[in-house]
């Protein structure tokens, strides 16, 4: 049955050959269609329709090299040529995928990766025929169990998704509707689809809540009773309600904080070889990819760039894209700790590729890249790079390492021994021009042009005169709220809605901070770490001012938060300000950038037309939107989310604060763009002197821009210290849990 | 704002509905700006013979007092649209402060204006209408227009409320207060901006309920019945048993245009709704 060359074959050997035993997650195993076993026992599990189906029973492969190698089990889907595009009324073609070729075989688990914008949902929809106008399949076919589905209609796709495919969505669990117990959704389900009423609809439901490991009392609450990580466990026991052969989980926990991502996969890779279904898992996040699927592709700009074994991949990438996607992740425990990043963004699809699509961000390019590059066969995989297999080396962005010296202005100091995060371990307090300030507008215009990066650590240094600058001291500081409804109410950025006691404590108060005290010194990074619900925000938002602590003292010099009038607050917000998580919220759609800046300058800078101007042109090259003058004028639409991030940075600097909250601000960006916004608050605090309370849930990016940790649990502070430290010998059993979480990756 | 009402507008006219609605507006506007121009006669002229039938003289007919009913009709869209829009317009505007600062504001304002757009919500427009109607002194257009913007703004100040909280609790509302901005400059430059769908549709909404109410008012001879307007068209009709005399075309002209006219305004509200609704709009 091999519609490919022999040759393909032979190179190719069987997927799987020695490698499967040692995939990470180990899901093939048990039972159906196990991936690890050779091909040769066709339909392994005796699934129907896999083997007797005679029309598609050559799985064809157009354009020779483009294709995977073979194996001889029939495989449960696969897609030849396949392309899709966006057809959006008056406005340009956008072509998501193009020319995708690949197979799924009953049983294994794969995962699809790529940055936002690369085709991985669209890829997902196509598969399983979910493509909404105006997206449109224009060529290509994709057969599932023996039938081409781009062919069924409507009525013959809806029985499909009985034992058919079933789909778990991120948006999935915010999708359940509200008014409705999770029984009555159980029974819509397997009323219309199973014919299951009743008792026995009960009965079921229950033992699918069992397998996703909830308790079968979650069927009497409402969705919003629910945190976010049982919201996604009840959409994925939908899903199997339909016992699908296939799942398709697009972004299945990026909502989620550090340790329910990890419950929730752990739940999907147990199912998934319990129960035997295949999956694809679509995610941006390649570490949680491959931790658990047995193979990977690779998307880049609608095609699948490279495809390997989920080990193979991890330990030597052949794709300089994937390299630098690994390289992305890192150990947060190691000695040195390197981040990468990739500049630059993926292509627009509406404009036809010239050559590699990688090229514009590709370190390696090459005259030949020009071209545009097949797809080769190398080993059990492929790679669509003409350099493939050259060894790569990725250019790191932004490193820490554990001997203070070295690390330039990110040691790790040694005399912070008491509670409060104090110690120093940073370069001078104003150093010169930074790396990505230079010749920017001068101070005022017709001035000769003074090195602008000088300029600024002037002005700063003169506006430090004026303020001395002052610890943010924090003490016995407790937040509670009244009910449950309230603090759902202002949920803000949060991606979990679980709070501590809610659901539990109904009337009673919640302490969502419970007597916090911590010193932030002038220039000093100090992290706070802390699963979603364990009252980082509430935190934050308290030491920017933006809500009172219901006891205990937050003080900055003569300023005390508690007791603040909120007239008095502006000035507050002259030396504290706050990065917000999510960059598609923090900046208002109808303004510009430069009326978002030019306001805050405005305001707490009282600079008017052109000394205005030319600070605001300076605040953008400070944080690497040049040219700056076409960068002022865009509207938030315009811009990409790291780019959106950056316009919220240089808002906040606009102040001159001496203190910048950064409330988780690089969770929502796609994992390429992170190191270069961490960067930026690195550089920022080691040229302006400006000190950062870090918030996150992820300790990679704690470990590289704080020297001083605070791990927070239940509102309470249960560790700290020095940030290596603290990572590298936990203490806490919370840290522990907080550390193992994080996914391995090479 | 003035950028975000062009983008509406460029939207909205790739809108097949909308661009339906928009063009019968533009076309009804058209009519009642030229009306003197395009009428064979004065509207008011009595020179006519009484309750003739349709000829090449008189297309619809003359009325009881022997008025051109063309004529009549043409100058009619002026009341129309002068009620529908001014009454539109003035509605929508006290919805916008009434619901945009009831859902900005805390404490006893916030509860106050609550409780007046509640108020006016439960009590039946169409009763109070009537009382209004009767009670108020002057009979003219302007009380027309008065009467039928105190009883329509409520609706919409209750969107704009619901819809103001919303964008009060986003994080660019908070980076605004950040950055300096007093309470009147977030409520007008970070918040309503981004309401301009909802407002226009409120908008149309009260503009369409306000050329009904006209109508309905002046047939039932709540409104002077010397102005010229469809609605008095049909109350004269309906005096001079109309019907009875075979000249149906004095009742269903006005009719049609009434119903045309605020079907015309439907449409553009409907290709709003498109814009406000992502469900609709795709991603
Ligand atoms: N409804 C749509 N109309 C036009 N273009 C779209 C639409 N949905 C997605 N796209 C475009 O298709 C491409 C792929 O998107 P998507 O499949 O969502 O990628 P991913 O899942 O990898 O983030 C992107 O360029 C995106 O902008
Ligand atoms: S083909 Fe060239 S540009 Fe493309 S990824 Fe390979 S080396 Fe880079
Ligand atoms: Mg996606």
């Amino acid at each position: 049955m091999a519609g490919t060359p022999g040759e393909l074959g032979a190179a190719g050997g069987r997927r799987g050959d020695g490698v499967g035993g040692s995939a990470p997650g180990g899901s093939g195993a048990p039972g159906v269609g196990a991936p690890g076993t050779d091909g040769t026992s066709s339909g392994s599990g005796g699934r129907d329709g896999a083997v007797a189906d005679p029309q598609p029973a050559a799985p064809v492969v157009e354009g020779e090299p483009g294709g995977h190698p073979q194996r001889t089990q029939q495989p449960l889907l696969f897609a030849s040529g396949l392309d899709v595009v966006y057809e959006p009324a008056g406005a340009p073609v956008v072509h998501a995928v193009r020319g995708v070729d690949l197979s799924i075989d009953p049983g294994e688990m794969v995962g699809l990766v790529g940055e936002s914008g690369c085709g991985k949902s669209t890829l997902g929809y196509a598969l399983t025929r979910l493509l909404r106008p105006p997206a449109r399949i224009t060529a290509g076919r994709v057969v599932f169990d023996g039938r081409d589905v781009t062919a069924l209609d409507q009525g013959r796709l809806r029985t499909m998704r009985h034992r058919g495919f079933a789909v778990v969505l991120q948006s999935g669990m915010n999708a359940l509707n509200p008014v409705r117990t999770i029984d009555g959704h159980f029974a819509d389900v397997l009323r219309t689809h199973r014919r299951v009423r009743g008792a026995a609809a009960r009965q079921v439901a229950e033992e699918l809540l069992g397998h996703v490991e909830l308790a079968p009392t979650v069927l009497d609450r409402f969705p919003h009773e629910l945190s976010g990580g049982m919201r996604q466990r009840v959409v994925i026991a939908l899903a199997l309600a339909l016992q699908p052969k296939l799942v398709v989980f697009d972004e299945p926990t990026t909502a989620l904080d550090v340790l329910v991502q990890r419950a929730v996969m752990d739940t999907i890779a147990r199912l998934q070889a319990e129960v035997g279904f295949s999956a694809l898992v679509i995610s941006h996040d390649l570490g949680l990819v491959l931790g658990t699927a047995d193979r990977a592709w690779v998307m880049y700009a609608g095609r699948i760039v490279e495809r390997r074994e989920s080990a193979a991949l991890a330990g030597a990438p052949l794709h300089p894209y994937s390299a630098a996607l690994l390289a992305c992740h890192g150990d947060p425990t190691a000695d040195n700790v390197q981040l990468g990043g990739i500049p630059g963004s993926p292509p627009d699809l509406s404009v036809p590729p010239q050559g590699c699509s990688f090229a514009p961000r590709c370190w390696m390019k090459e005259p030949v890249c020009r071209n545009d590059p097949p797809e080769r066969v190398i080993g059990t995989g492929t790679v669509a790079c003409h350099l493939a297999p050259r060894k790569l080396v990725v250019p790191r962005a932004l490193e820490a390492t554990v001997l203070a010296s070295t690390a330039g202005g990110m040691g790790v100091g040694q005399n912070s021994t008491d509670g409060t995060a104090t110690y120093d371990g940073r370069a001078a307090l104003s150093a010169g021009p930074g790396p990505g300030a230079s010749d920017g507008p001068a101070l005022s215009p017709g001035a000769a042009a003074a090195p602008d990066g000088a300029a600024w650590a002037v002005r700063r240094r003169r506006s430090l005169e004026r303020v001395e600058p002052e610890a943010l001291v924090l003490q016995d500081v407790v937040k509670q709220f009244r009910t449950a409804r309230r603090t759902g109410g202002r949920a803000g950025g949060r991606a979990d809605g679980a709070w501590p006691g809610v659901g539990r404590a109904r009337s009673s108060t919640v302490r969502a901070v419970d007597g916090v005290s911590l010193s932030l010194e002038p220039g000093h990074a100090v992290g706070l770490v802390g699963a979603s619900g364990s009252g980082k925000t509430t935190l934050g938002r308290m030491m920017a001012g933006m809500d009172r602590p219901s006891s205990g003292t937050i003080r900055l010099g003569g300023l005390r938060v508690e007791t603040m009038r909120s007239r008095d607050l502006p000035r507050y917000w002259q030396r504290v300000q706050m990065v917000f998580q999510d960059p598609y919220a923090g900046l208002n759609p109808v303004h510009t950038v430069g009326y978002a800046i030019g306001r805050a300058l405005r305001n707490h800078q009282r600079l008017r037309d052109d000394r205005l101007r030319s600070e605001l042109h300076r605040l953008l090259e400070v944080v690497g939107l040049t040219p700056s003058g076409q960068f002022s004028a865009k509207l938030p639409h315009q811009l990409s989310g790291g780019q959106r991030q950056r316009v919220v940075i240089a808002r906040a600097l606009a102040a001159k604060p001496q203190v910048l909250v950064a409330d988780e601000p690089v969770s929502m960006l796609d994992v390429s763009l992170r190191a270069g916004i961490l960067r930026l608050l690195d550089e920022l605090r080691r040229d302006t002197g400006v000190s950062l309370l870090y918030i996150t849930h992820d300790l990679l990016s704690a470990r590289l821009v704080t020297d001083h940790l605070l791990v927070l649990q239940k509102g309470r502070v249960v560790e700290s210290g020095p940030t290596a430290s603290v990572l590298r010998s936990p203490s806490h059993s919370y840290t522990k849990q907080l550390i193992e979480a994080i996914p391995v990756v090479a | 704002m003035w950028r975000t009402g062009r983008k509406l507008v460029g939207t909205l006219w790739a809108d097949r509905k909308a661009r339906a609605g928009a063009s019968i507006l533009a076309l009804f506007v058209l009519v009642a700006v030229l009306a003197p121009v395009l009428s064979p006669y004065s509207p008011t002229a009595t020179s006519f013979a009484r309750s003739a039938p349709a000829s090449w003289s008189h297309p619809l007919g003359t009325t009881g007092s022997g008025q051109d009913a063309l004529s009549q009709l043409l100058f009619g869209t002026r009341v129309s649209l002068l009620v529908g829009f001014g009454a539109g317009l003035a509605a929508t505007s006290l919805a916008m402060l009434v619901g945009v600062v009831a859902g900005y504001v805390r404490g006893p304002l916030e509860v106050v204006l609550g409780f007046l757009t509640n108020l006016f919500l439960v009590i039946p427009g169409v009763p109070l209408m009537i009382v209004l109607a009767a009670y108020l002194p002057s009979r003219g257009v302007g009380t027309v227009l008065v009467v039928v913007s105190v009883t329509g703004w409520a609706w919409g100040a209750r969107v704009l409320r619901a819809q103001t909280t919303t964008l009060a609790s986003r994080e660019f509302v908070a980076a605004a207060r950040m950055a300096g901005e007093g309470t009147w400059r977030i409520v007008w430059h970070e918040i309503v901006p981004n309401m301009v769908s909802l407002l226009a549709a409120s908008f149309f909404a009260a503009s369409t309920a306000a050329v009904l109410a006209e109508a309905a008012l002046e047939f039932l001879g709540l409104g002077n019945p010397a102005t010229i307007s469809w609605g008095t068209m049909l109350f004269w009709a309906e005096n001079s048993n109309a019907l009875l005399t075979g000249q149906w075309a004095l009742l269903v002209a006005p009719g049609l245009c009434i119903a045309l006219l605020a079907s015309a305004m439907s449409l553009v509200n409907f290709g709003i709704d498109a814009i406000g609704n992502p469900k609709l709009r795709e991603r």
